[in-house]
């Protein structure tokens, strides 16, 4: 049934048998079609010649016993020379021609090309590649050694070739389709592994290198005759490698977009674990040096020695959330020792590929009761460790491990696991890139706002800044606590339109600026009017600045400030807005109102002027003053977010932190897209026992009455060691409020943190610390008043100006 | 002449009397007296002295004598002076040791502690006049008390005239029973005299609360319409709304000076007699406010804001 070729370019059919007359005499005397095709002779050339001519080397050693007497046939096998000198074996039927006599008259002789050993069945069988043959008709395969399971033959086809499924329904499928169609196919597939077992369960068959891939070549097989397909013929060839490698670069390609899709460090180490669990391995796990995490510059170079890493991200095949095989917790740190794997991979900057059979694995897994646990458990055997390297930096460090039921990591896998870690660590790399920009602009917003408010007694405060999300960056508001003299406070909120560094650098000057003007004591219109020059003066000089400077869109600044200054003495807050959103008051009877002010025009506006709103308030009010960030949502308008803020005041209030954040969960959108600042103040009031105040007549001769007046009251409350010094601080201030300033002429006495002495006349003239010469004889007041007190200081008001002299208290 | 006790003040009885009859409309003690009485005690326990308490308000009456003739006391505290007082004459003339809270012509052979009346009303007005007031009424405390010779009824009225003149402005001065109904009336008449009048002040701390309402009745609220200035003891200044702006009647200090200058007369019969002066300052509260001009009225000044530039010093 096989057709061969003789190798000689002629080409004949076994069941065409060439077939030569010979005489008796060995000469030819007829000669067949047959004959010519399968040695070139034509007859003329060859009829009435011997036919020992046509035998090579004048004859044959099978030929011999060949003889022309006789009447028996003969079966032989000859070498003949072929017309163009090569060599034809052939298989010799000689029968005689026998006349009525019974006697031979002429010989036929049967010329077959001689076979030679059955090399075809023998390369068949003991082809290196899985072959087999498929009887259309019986259904009936016929494989080889290799396609019917190694075996026996496994030595001939290297014994390590396994055959592929031949069950497989697939491939049944397409071997009726070959034989139905008697077309070519092409079959892939994969098969387990038989080590595997049949119990092997749809994880594993999920898992890395655990699988032959193969190709399977289906060929109709034709009767020549008819040229009906009469079976198909298969061979299969193992692609394992190749399917490797397809699916290695498959894996670098989703690499390519599934790590690195956020700007999170953790995220991306995750997405790194998550990607090689199952393909590449059992276990991952990945460490960074914690620098990273924080954003900062790891130092150039591999890393030396012991090292400390936290745990980042890791990932298993255990089913659910949950890694078992983790012997360090997420967001734990652990030393690596020199020897073990990932501290040596750190060290020499390349991938370290080791297992059981290397002792500092052994070495290291003993030294880590868990983890030698961990190891024992899930059977871990082979372990690559690749270091995490971007830009020259080594970020950290990515363990990649195998366990029971999986072959070992080949270097193939090495250069795999290299390849991801790199890819992964420029994902870390910008991650941590983009975290330091974010920590620094935020740093430095932090570092404009108040860090621990000053102490002071008129409020109690809390507050909260809240940062936009991260598309937005950081943001312009800030809010202040400023003490002023006399025990009042100043409360500031305030919001420079716009995000980014230039935003926050803006708000630290303003927030700087009213911090200043605050100490002079500027009231609250006043302010905010020097406020509204100076952005008009920072917009004038941002126009000068670099065109290419990033954030600048124009020159002009739009700010928003909210100032009010509350005197727990007479309990009046005085408030003046620049365009802010109002603040909402929450009196001591639970009605939470919308505190209505003057809006005024936005800072940088130029011009207008600002109005003061007095509002007296009950002690324990609770004044709440945000940005508009907290009650300007994109759905929602100010209005709204304010009658909000009121509903959730009016609600019990606890401590004015929980208060806080029962404000921050009620009213702050999902994702807030505006930075948010809220501070919240609740008022104290000076009561009767702390405060005293006196009119003064402007008579020098009050003085003295002042001095006992005021020794009188700090008898009265228990002061009397601070009297020689008040004594001292009022005579003066007192002296000079008559010599040079104007009726009326106030003394004022306030017992709080500290002892405050004020002294008050309606001149607007304030007064100068003068350095006295020695024989002057003025000028040494104020000096003295300085030297003898905590500090001093004066403050305008609309009918006069104030003194004041704040001393420490014992023990407060 | 009796034994001078001054000689044998170490072996005397170690008690101090003090001559205080009540001052209250049914014959007790007020707020103010019981603060003087218990600073009294306080401080002579601290000399290690005992207070006998007599409300002898005359020589005749019967806790006097026993008190001082029976020389029970080492040494009497005089309170509640009168101009004409005979308790001070008897006991002036007997030289028996004697210390006066308030004071007359008698009193100055002995030691006294006092507050400076006239200056107090005198500072009231100044600092009414320091706020722009130019209407400034007084209301004093009541005839009877003015005319029984009272000091302190006398010394304010006399301040508060004196100031006036002394600021070119026209007293109106008001006497005004010591209770709410009167302080009411009071306050009719003030305005019924003069409408215009922004200001008083006022000595009558039992009239106190009454004034405030004659005051509301008639529309004035303090301290926006109208400013209120007192002589008065802290609770009652206190108690009332607004809280009065007023000097204070340092009863404690008073008390001690008294108890203070006691001793020093015990241990030192022969050094001359102390008098001290106390003039308390006005203490700022609620009832005192900037004069607003009453609508229709002609500004007296230029210069609101610095309406007494030109009228002092």
């Amino acid at each position: 049934m096989a057709t061969f070729d003789q190798g000689n370019g002629h080409s004949g059919w076994s069941s065409e048998v060439a077939t030569v007359t010979l005489g008796l005499d060995g000469v030819v005397t007829g000669w067949s079609e047959g004959a010519r095709r399968l040695l070139g002779h034509g007859a003329p050339e060859v009829v009435g010649r011997p036919a020992t001519d046509l035998l090579l080397g004048g004859g044959a050693p099978d030929a011999t016993g060949f003889s022309l007497t006789g009447s028996r046939e003969w079966r032989g096998t000859a070498a003949l020379r072929h017309r163009d000198g090569h060599r034809v074996t052939t298989t010799l039927h000689a029968q005689p021609s026998l006349d009525v006599d019974g006697r031979p008259r002429s010989f036929v002789v049967a010329l077959s090309p001689d076979p030679g050993p059955p090399l075809v069945q023998w390369a068949f069988d003991q082809s290196s590649i899985a072959l087999s043959t498929h009887a259309t008709a019986s259904g009936a395969w016929q494989r080889n050694a290799v396609a019917q399971g190694g075996g026996g033959r496994a030595a001939l086809t290297g014994g390590e070739r396994r055959a592929p499924a031949y069950a497989d329904e697939g491939l049944l499928r397409s071997v009726r389709r070959v034989a139905e169609e008697g077309v070519p196919l092409r079959y892939e597939c994969l098969a387990p592994e038989p080590t595997c077992g049949p119990g092997a369960t749809p994880a594993v068959l999920l898992s890395s290198a655990r699988h032959r891939a193969w190709v399977i070549e289906l060929w109709p097989v034709r009767d020549p005759g008819t040229g009906e397909v009469v079976g198909v013929g298969t061979a299969a060839f193992d692609s394992s490698d190749q399917h490797a490698a397809r699916r290695r670069l498959a894996l670098l390609q989703e690499a390519g977009t599934l790590i690195g899709t956020t700007l999170n460090v953790a995220r991306t180490a995750q997405e790194l674990a998550d990607l090689a669990v199952p393909r590449l391995a059992d276990f991952v796990s990945v460490d960074l040096l914690d620098s990273v995490l924080r954003g900062e510059e790891p130092v150039p170079g591999p890393v030396d020695a012991a090292v400390v890493l936290r745990r980042v991200a890791h990932q298993s095949t255990a089913e659910g959330e949950d890694v078992p095989e983790a012997a360090i917790d997420l967001g734990d740190m652990d030393t690596y020792p020199p020897f073990s794997p990932p501290a040596r991979c750190l060290a020499d900057g390349k991938p370290v590929l080791s297992g059981v059979a290397d002792p500092d694995f052994t070495a290291w897994i003993a030294g880590h009761e868990r983890r030698n646990a961990r190891v024992a458990e899930f059977g871990f055997h082979s372990v690559m460790a690749t270091p995490l390297r971007a830009r020259g930096i080594t970020l950290g460090v990515a363990v990649f491990t195998r366990g029971e039921g999986s072959p070992p990591f080949e270097p193939d896998d090495l250069i795999l696991a290299e390849e991801l870690a790199g890819r992964a660590a420029v994902g870390v790399d910008n991650a941590r890139r983009y975290t330091r920009e974010r920590t620094n602009a935020l740093t430095l917003q932090r570092s404009l706002l108040p860090r621990d408010l000053p102490k002071q007694a008129a409020v109690e405060v809390a507050y909260r800044y809240l940062p936009a999300g991260t598309g937005a960056g950081v943001g312009g508001d800030w809010f202040d606590v400023v003490p002023l003299s006399g025990t009042r406070v100043a409360l500031v909120v305030g919001d420079v339109v716009g995000h980014g560094i230039h935003a926050s650098a803006t708000m630290g000057r303003l927030r700087t600026a009213v911090r200043t003007l605050a100490d002079v004591d500027l009231p609250p219109d006043e302010l905010l009017t020097h406020l509204d020059d100076l952005v008009v003066h920072l917009a004038t000089d941002r126009e000068d600045l670099h065109p290419d400077e990033p954030y600048l869109v124009s020159g002009e600044i739009g700010a928003t400030c909210l100032y009010a200054v509350y005197d727990p003495v007479s309990r009046v807050c005085t408030f003046a807005s620049a365009g802010h959103v109002p603040p909402v008051v929450l009196l001591p009877d639970g009605t939470a109102r919308v505190v209505e002010l003057t809006p005024g025009p936005l800072l940088g506006v130029g011009g207008l002027p600002f109005e003061c709103t007095e509002v007296e308030l009950p002690e324990g009010s609770l004044l709440a003053f945000c940005t508009d960030g907290l009650v300007e949502a994109r759905e929602r308008d100010v209005g709204l977010g304010l009658d909000r803020l009121c509903e959730v005041l009016s609600g019990p209030v606890t401590s004015l932190e929980a208060t806080c954040d029962t404000i921050l969960r009620a009213l702050l959108p999902a994702s807030p897209y505006d930075d948010v600042a809220l501070l919240l103040a609740r008022t104290r009031a000076l009561h009767a026992d702390q405060v005293a105040a006196w009119s003064l007549p402007s008579d020098p001769a009050v003085v003295a009455d002042a001095r006992a007046q005021v020794t009188r009251q700090l008898t009265a409350w228990g002061l009397e060691e601070v009297a020689f010094v008040t004594e001292l601080v009022v005579s003066e201030l007192v002296t000079n409020a008559i010599r040079y300033g104007a009726v009326p002429i106030g003394l004022r006495l306030i017992r709080d943190r500290t002892l405050i002495c004020e002294v008050s006349d309606a001149s607007n003239t304030a007064p100068h610390l003068r350095r006295a010469r020695t024989y002057d004889e003025g000028g040494r007041g104020l000096h003295m008043v300085a030297q003898l007190t905590q500090g001093w200081g004066t403050r305008q008001s609309p009918t006069g100006k104030t003194i004041w002299a704040e001393q420490s208290l014992p023990g407060g | 002449m009796a034994a001078r006790p001054g000689t044998d003040a170490g072996r005397g009885t170690h008690t101090l009397g003090l001559l205080y009859p009540p001052a209250g409309r049914l014959g007790e003690y007020t707020t103010m007296q019981l603060a003087f009485v218990g600073g009294v005690a306080e401080s002579a326990a601290e000399q290690g002295y005992d207070l006998l308490l007599a409300p002898a308000g005359s020589h005749e009456d019967p806790s006097f004598p026993r008190m001082v003739d029976d020389r029970r006391v080492d040494g009497v505290i005089v309170m509640e002076i009168r101009r004409e007082d005979d308790r001070v004459a008897h006991l002036a003339d007997a030289g028996f040791p004697f210390v006066a809270i308030g004071r007359n012509h008698r009193a100055d052979v002995a030691g006294w502690v006092d507050l400076d009346f006239a200056g107090l009303a005198g500072g009231c007005v100044q600092h009414l006049a320091d706020l722009g007031h130019r209407r400034i009424a007084f209301v004093n405390r009541s005839e009877q008390l003015f005319d029984s010779g009272y000091g302190f009824a006398r010394l304010g009225d006399e301040g508060y005239t004196e100031t006036m003149k002394k600021l070119l402005l026209t007293p109106h001065a008001y006497l005004c029973g010591d209770d709410l109904a009167s302080g009411e009336a009071v306050v009719e008449r003030i305005l019924s005299e003069d409408p215009d009048t922004t200001s008083l002040v006022t000595m009558n701390e039992a009239a106190l609360e009454g004034v405030y309402r004659g005051l509301t009745r008639n529309g004035r609220t303090v301290p926006r319409d109208f400013s209120v200035v007192g002589v008065a003891a802290s609770p009652w200044a206190e108690q009332v709304n607004p809280p009065l702006t007023a000097a204070e009647i340092p009863a404690k200090e008073m008390s001690r000076v008294a108890v203070d200058l006691m001793m020093r007369r015990l241990r030192a019969p022969d050094s001359p007699p102390r008098h001290v002066l106390l003039k308390p300052l006005i203490t700022l509260r609620g009832s005192t406010g900037r004069c607003r001009q009453a609508p229709g009225s002609e500004p007296e000044s230029e210069l609101p804001d610095f309406p007494d530039i030109d009228l002092d010093f």
